[in-house]
């Protein structure tokens, strides 16, 4: 398969949240999927499917029964998340988890811009680090190239949100993992994060996942939309099919699958 | 007036003292500002900095290796306590109280007694400032340019790719994780800079006091920890030169303050207590405040 050699390749996810209690939970029941190198994919799907857990499985966050991750034809299934962070990077949905808040702006960049590579008792901010980072804040247009020797607790949810999307991606990354990452943000700047996400993906070309509750932003973007439900993956549609999609469609093509299960069940 | 004379009299002492304890605020700010993990090994690595180094001095070692070895062995015992952490999931501050229990028969065999005195021996302070050790104002001064030292040090470390790694994975290490940083061998190797800090501290005190003793380990996490907290209240901790600074700053004031109660006539045996009362006033009085505003 030369497409799963060069872009990502997701088999058989599963996992069991406490198993052989009576709170036993299959959060995941064989996910798969594969991603080729530049797709934008979209993954929707009602609260509780397993959409967060299969970004936390993919990053190495959080282990898994079974399954295989690899990227660019590299298992790294049993890599831990630091290590599997050397190819691929996250924005959470909360925007205080993504950086650092007692560190700069500008070291926290740092601190990315050396993602996967061995650090050492070089400086961590050259001035050539610090022309970079600015030509890389210029494009959100927040203003944050100005203010990159202020502590990042300084900033607003929507602020700390964009500085992570670009650290996730300073390094192009093979793969960017976003899980519902405009979801706490107050409509202005969740519209601002967005904008920055499609310009940054856009212009890298980077193999992105991206959850979303939004159903718009399911249909308007992306090259792929996948939907899950009860930890796996029902619905997959490519650019072509999804081009014809409305909202009210999707709903509906939702149903259709839930039923056509319970109905098999 | 007699008050006043007699703390007039003890501010160069308490300003000597004060630098001696530096060292260990700044070994207790680490992990506790820029870990984020509270640890308490301070307690037992002191004293292991103060044993090693008296006993090398005793058995006729130079200072430059007795306190050498002295701040490697306290490196080892924050590497000790980490790991305790990180493998078995207890907390830092449980592992911590493990290793310095430990440490306390440790110590006593390191210096194969309880005690070792160094009257008779070369130390830091006669083999630089003469064979009285120095008037305390010129033993301040010594002690001074070994923390600018120090603090130049860390300064310098904390700003290396390393450094930011470190003050990454204390800020949050789920973002560490994100970022490539092994969160474990970060948490490591703060923990051993702060033995490291605590074990120089001991080392300086027994030469100092020209005494070592497994006990003088005792309240010094909380003398540490007032420190940091008065110097933060002093400086601030917004930039991380004031964060670093604290600590010392802190540490010279809070002897300040013992030599204001020792003048007022309160014993050394009272000083544990006020200590303790002081640090809890520190802590406590942000959330009485927060409590008082959201009532009015
Ligand atoms: N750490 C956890 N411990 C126990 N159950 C979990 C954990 N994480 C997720 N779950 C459960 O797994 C299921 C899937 O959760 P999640 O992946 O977060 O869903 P979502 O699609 O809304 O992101 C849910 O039922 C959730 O309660
Ligand atoms: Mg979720």
């Amino acid at each position: 398969m030369p497409e799963t050699q060069a872009g990502v390749h997701v088999a058989g996810l599963r996992k069991t949240f406490f198993p052989g209690t009576v709170q036993e939970k299959t959060a995941l029941n064989g996910v798969s999927f594969d991603l080729a190198p530049g797709e934008f994919a979209i993954v929707i799907g009602s609260n509780g499917a397993g959409k967060s857990t299969t970004l936390n499985a993919i990053s190495g966050e959080l282990p898994l029964d079974a399954g295989t991750v690899a990227i660019k034809g590299r298992d790294v299934t049993k890599q831990p998340a630091f290590k599997r962070a050397g190819v691929m990077s996250r924005v959470f949905q909360d925007p205080m988890l993504g950086t650092a808040a007692s560190l700069t702006i500008e070291e926290n960049l740092s601190i990315s811009a050396r993602r996967g590579a061995t650090r050492s008792f070089r400086s961590g901010l050259k001035k050539a680090d610090r022309d970079r980072f600015r030509a890389a804040l210029e494009v959100l247009g927040l203003g944050l190239e100005n203010r990159m020797q202020d502590q990042v607790s300084l900033l607003s949810g929507g602020q700390r949100q964009s500085l992570t999307l670009i650290m996730a991606t300073i390094n192009a990354p093979d793969l960017l993992l976003l899980d519902e990452h405009t979801a706490a943000l107050d409509p202005r700047a969740a519209e601002l994060v967005v904008n920055a996400t499609l310009k940054t993906v856009g212009r890298q070309n980077i193999t992105t996942l991206m959850i979303t509750h939004n159903m718009e932003q399911a249909i308007a973007h992306g090259d792929r939309l996948l939907m899950m439900h009860e930890g796996q993956v029902i619905l997959d549609l490519d650019r072509a099919e999804k081009a014809k999609l409305t909202s009210a469609d999707l709903v509906s093509r939702f149903h259709d699958v839930v039923s056509d299960r319970m109905l098999l069940n | 007036m007699d008050i006043l004379a007699t703390y007039w009299n003890l501010i160069p002492v308490s300003l000597a003292q004060g630098a001696v304890y530096a060292f260990v605020a700044l070994g207790v700010m680490i992990p506790f500002r820029l870990l984020n993990l509270p640890d308490l090994t301070a307690e037992g690595s002191f004293p292991l900095g103060a044993a090693v180094c008296a006993a090398m001095l005793a058995a006729g070692f130079g200072i430059a290796p007795a306190m050498l070895f002295a701040v490697l062995a306290g490196a080892l015992a924050g590497v000790v306590t980490a790991v305790i952490h990180l493998t078995f999931k207890v907390t830092s501050l449980l592992a911590g109280i493990i290793v310095l229990t430990m440490l306390f028969s440790v110590n006593i065999r390191v210096m194969g007694k309880p005690n070792t005195a160094l009257f008779s021996y070369e130390t830091l302070f006669t083999a630089m400032l003469g064979s009285d050790g120095g008037s305390p104002l010129t033993q301040f001064a010594l002690l001074a340019v070994l923390l600018a030292l120090v603090c130049g040090t860390l300064y310098w470390f904390l700003h290396t790719e390393l450094g930011l790694a470190m003050r990454a994975v204390g800020s949050n290490q789920l973002m560490g994780r994100a970022q490539g940083l092994s969160t474990s061998k970060y948490v490591i190797a703060g923990l051993a800079m702060a033995g490291c800090l605590a074990a120089l501290g001991g080392a300086t005190m027994a030469q100092y006091q020209s005494y070592a003793d497994v006990n003088m380990g005792v309240g010094v996490l909380v003398i540490g920890l007032a420190g940091t907290i008065l110097g933060e209240a002093i400086l601030g901790r917004d930039k991380l030169l004031r964060q670093i600074l604290a600590p010392i700053v802190g540490s010279l004031f809070y002897f300040q303050f013992v030599a204001m109660a020792l003048s007022l006539g309160f014993k050394p045996s009272d000083l544990k207590l006020l200590t303790g009362l002081f640090v809890l006033c520190a802590l406590g009085f942000p959330i009485l405040r927060s409590r008082w505003r959201s009532r009015v």
